[in-house]
C-alpha cells in the first residue's frame, strides 16, 4: 500500500518528529507532529526527499484547541501533517522560507482563524475586506455582528 | 531615466470580468512589483456550509462557482461518499465523468475565447463561443440547465442517459474535435496570436513547484502530473487518456496543453458513452453522516481542486474547507510579472486561467 | 420632436456596463453569451462598454458583497442621466442562496435603485434579452 510504505519511509528519517499516524486508504496518511518541530519536518520532506507541493493548509476549530492540517502530494499519497495550538494564543512560525506556495494559505487560515504566523512577509488580509474588525469568522465562538 | 510610477488597476475593469485589484510598480514600460488584493467576491461559503444541512451545503458548494459548479459538487459528494463508506454503482460514476469531461471542453473553449479577446483576437472569442453552445446544449439536455446542472447527489447521479442521447451526442463531438482541431492549428501558425503570447509569462519548471502551481499552468512547463491519472477518481482508472504536456512554459505552451486537453475530452467522452455499463444511477443515502474526516481531491478544469470534510455526526458538516486552482495558481503571477511590459500584463494574468469566484469563495 | 428623436436614439441603442457585485460567474458569462453569434444582442443595438461615462444601463450580477458596495455607489453615480438598472440573476436580485451569509449584504437594490429584475440561477440569455427589451418598451 502506498500511504503505508511512504511512512515507512518518512519514519526511517524523521521517526522521532511523528506521533500518531493512521492509514485510512491506500493513498492517504495523516500523522501528527509537535509544533516547534513542523518547520524541521518540512524542511527534510523538501531538501530530503523532493516533496514540494503542499496543496493547501486548513484551519479547524474544534472547540477546545485550533487544528492546523498541512496537506501535502508526493504525486502519488496525500498526506497530512496535523498541528495543535492553543486557543489564547495561537501561533507557529511560517513556512515560506522553505515552500513559497504556502503564502496565500497561511494569510487564509490567519483571516479566517487569527492564527500568527511568525516571519511572514506580509499579513495583510487576503479573503477579508479593508477595515475588518468584527475578528475571525471560521471560530466557534463568532457570531455575525 | 525612465520613471518610476505605481499603477493601480482594478477592481473594476474591462479586461476581467471578475473584480480583482493589481497594484505595479513599473519602470517605464516593464513592471518591477506586483501586490494583488484580492477578496472582492469572498462570500463566507465556508461558514455558510456549517450551518446548512449536507443536501442544503451541496446546492450552495455548486454555486462556487459557475463555470466548474460540477467538480465541485463532484468532489463534495466523493467526500460525503468516502465518509458514509458507499460502493456507488458504475453507471453513475460513468455519467458523473462524461459531465466532466464535458465540463472541461466548455471551460477550456470559454478561456480560448477570453486570452484571445486579451490579445485583441475578438474573432477568436466569437468562433470559440459558438462552438461552447453545442457543448452547452447537449449539458441542457442531459440535465435541464445549461449552468449550474445539478447532476451529482450523494449516492450517484440525479439524472440518466437516454438511448437517444446516447446516439445523438457523438455526431456533435465529432464537430467540436474537427473545431479544436481547427483552433490548434489557428494558435500555433496565426503570426499577430504567437507574437503576443510566446515567451510571455514564463515559468520554470522549478519555481512552478516551488510555488505549487496546478492544473494546465505547470503542465506547460513540463511536469506531467494530472488528478485524474495520479489519484484517480469516478471512472478514470476504466477511461484511457493521455495527459497533454509542454516544455516552454510561457503563455503559448498553456494555450496548446488547453486546446489538446479539449481533444483528449471528446475521445474520453467517446469511450464512455460507448462503454457505459448498464445498472441503476444512485443508491440509498442514510441521513446521518458518520463522524470522521475525509480528503478528496478531483481535477478541476483549471487544475487539482481539494476538499476537506469533516463530519461530527451530526446533520450539519461540521468544517469544509475548499481549496481551489486559481489560489494556488495566483500566488507565481507575481513572480511571472517581474520584467514584462505592460501591455503584456493582460495575457500572463488570464493565461493561469483565473477564477476569482472560485479562489475567494 | 427633438425630444421624440433623442427617445427613439435611446430606445434603439443602450450601451450596457457590466457589473459583477461578487457572484460566481453564472450569470456573467451568460450575459457574455449573449454578445456572441447564437443571441447576438449588438443586432439590437446594444454594446458592452469598458467605462460607466459611455453607458446608459448598468448590468448588474451576483449579491453584494461588503466590499463591492462603494464601488458599486461610485460607478452608478459616475453614469450619466438618464441611466436604469438591470439586476440578472436570483442572487442580484435579493441575495439569492447566499442570503444570511456574512460577508454578503443581499441584492443589488439594498445599495441602488433597480429598474428591471431578471431573476434565474443562471438566468438564461434569452431572459436577459426579454428583460432589456421590456425595459426599452417603458422608456
Amino acid at each position: 500500500m502506498p500511504a503505508r510504505t511512504l511512512l515507512k519511509k518518512l519514519k526511517g528519517v524523521l521517526g522521532e518528529h511523528i506521533g500518531q499516524a493512521w492509514v485510512p486508504r491506500p493513498h492517504r496518511a495523516f500523522f501528527s507532529v509537535r509544533r516547534d518541530e513542523l518547520h524541521d519536518v518540512v524542511e527534510a520532506l523538501v531538501n530530503r526527499f523532493d516533496i514540494k507541493h503542499l496543496s493547501t493548509i486548513t484551519g479547524v476549530d474544534t472547540g477546545e484547541e485550533l487544528e492546523l492540517l498541512y496537506h501535502f502530494w508526493d504525486y502519488d499519497v496525500c498526506f497530512t501533517v496535523k498541528i495543535t495550538l492553543p486557543r489564547e494564543k495561537p501561533c507557529i512560525k511560517t513556512l515560506t522560507d522553505i515552500v513559497p506556495g504556502a503564502l496565500f494559505y497561511e494569510r487564509e487560515v490567519h483571516d479566517l482563524l487569527g492564527v500568527e504566523f511568525e516571519e511572514h512577509p506580509d499579513l495583510s488580509p487576503l479573503v477579508l475586506p479593508d477595515g475588518w474588525e468584527e475578528g475571525h469568522p471560521l471560530l466557534k465562538d463568532w457570531s455575525p455582528p | 531615466m525612465a520613471q518610476r510610477l505605481v499603477i493601480p488597476i482594478g477592481p473594476q475593469h474591462p479586461a476581467l470580468k471578475e473584480p480583482l485589484g493589481f497594484r505595479f510598480r513599473v519602470e517605464g514600460e516593464r513592471v518591477l512589483e506586483t501586490h494583488i488584493r484580492m477578496g472582492y467576491v469572498h462570500r463566507g461559503i465556508e461558514r455558510a456550509l456549517q450551518e446548512r444541512s449536507y443536501i442544503q451545503a451541496l446546492y450552495l458548494v455548486e454555486r462556487v462557482c459557475g463555470i466548474c459548479s460540477h467538480i465541485h459538487t463532484t468532489a463534495f459528494c466523493q467526500g460525503v461518499e468516502e465518509l458514509l463508506g458507499l460502493e456507488i454503482p458504475p453507471r453513475a460514476l460513468y455519467i458523473r465523468t462524461i459531465v466532466c469531461e464535458l465540463e472541461r471542453i466548455h471551460s477550456h473553449l470559454l478561456w480560448l475565447g477570453v486570452i484571445g479577446r486579451d490579445a485583441g483576437f475578438e474573432t477568436l472569442f466569437m468562433y470559440t463561443w459558438r462552438d461552447r453552445e453545442t457543448v452547452l446544449d447537449i449539458l441542457e439536455e442531459i440535465s435541464g440547465n445549461r449552468i449550474n446542472y445539478a447532476v451529482n447527489t450523494f449516492g450517484g447521479v440525479r439524472i440518466d442517459l437516454t438511448s437517444a442521447q446516447i446516439e445523438s451526442i457523438p455526431k456533435r463531438l465529432d464537430y467540436l474535435e474537427e473545431q479544436a482541431h481547427y483552433y490548434l492549428k489557428l494558435v500555433t501558425t496565426e503570426a499577430t496570436f504567437v507574437a503576443r503570447t510566446h515567451g510571455v509569462g514564463y515559468l520554470s519548471r522549478e519555481d512552478g513547484r516551488a510555488f505549487c502551481v496546478v492544473g494546465p499552468t505547470i503542465r506547460a512547463s513540463g511536469v506531467d502530473r494530472d488528478v485524474r491519472r495520479d489519484d484517480p477518481y469516478a471512472a478514470y482508472e476504466e477511461l484511457p487518456f493521455q495527459v497533454v504536456t509542454a516544455t516552454e512554459g510561457d503563455a503559448l505552451a498553456r494555450t496548446v496543453v488547453r486546446v489538446k486537453e479539449v481533444i483528449e475530452s471528446v475521445r474520453m467522452i467517446r469511450h464512455a458513452l460507448h462503454n457505459l455499463p448498464e445498472g441503476e444511477v444512485r443508491v440509498r443515502v442514510r441521513r446521518r453522516i458518520p463522524p470522521g474526516e475525509v480528503i478528496s481531491r478531483v481535477e478541476a478544469p483549471r487544475g487539482e481542486l481539494i476538499y476537506y470534510i469533516k463530519s461530527d455526526g451530526t446533520e450539519r458538516p461540521a468544517r469544509v474547507k475548499i481549496r481551489a486552482p486559481t489560489l494556488a495558481n495566483m500566488v507565481a503571477v507575481p513572480h511571472m510579472l517581474k520584467g514584462a511590459h505592460i501591455a503584456d500584463i493582460p495575457i500572463v494574468v488570464a493565461a493561469i486561467d483565473l477564477c476569482i469566484a472560485c479562489a475567494d469563495r | 420632436m427633438l425630444e421624440g428623436l433623442v427617445r427613439w436614439a435611446r430606445r434603439k441603442s443602450p450601451w450596457i456596463l457590466h457589473f459583477n457585485a461578487g457572484g460566481c460567474n453564472g450569470c456573467d458569462i451568460e450575459l457574455l453569451d449573449a454578445l456572441t453569434p447564437r443571441f447576438d444582442v449588438e443586432r439590437l443595438g446594444i454594446l458592452e462598454k469598458a467605462t460607466p461615462r459611455h453607458a446608459d444601463v448598468l448590468v448588474c450580477a451576483g449579491p453584494v458583497t461588503r466590499q463591492a458596495r462603494d464601488r458599486l455607489l461610485r460607478i452608478y453615480e459616475q453614469v450619466p442621466e438618464p441611466k436604469w438598472v438591470v439586476a440578472i440573476g436570483s442572487c442580484a436580485c435579493s441575495g439569492g442562496i447566499f442570503r444570511g451569509c456574512y460577508n454578503v449584504l443581499g441584492g443589488i437594490d439594498q445599495v441602488i435603485p433597480v429598474d428591471m429584475y431578471v431573476p434565474g440561477c443562471p438566468c438564461k440569455p434569452e431572459a436577459i434579452i426579454d428583460g432589456l427589451v421590456k425595459l426599452l418598451r417603458s422608456i
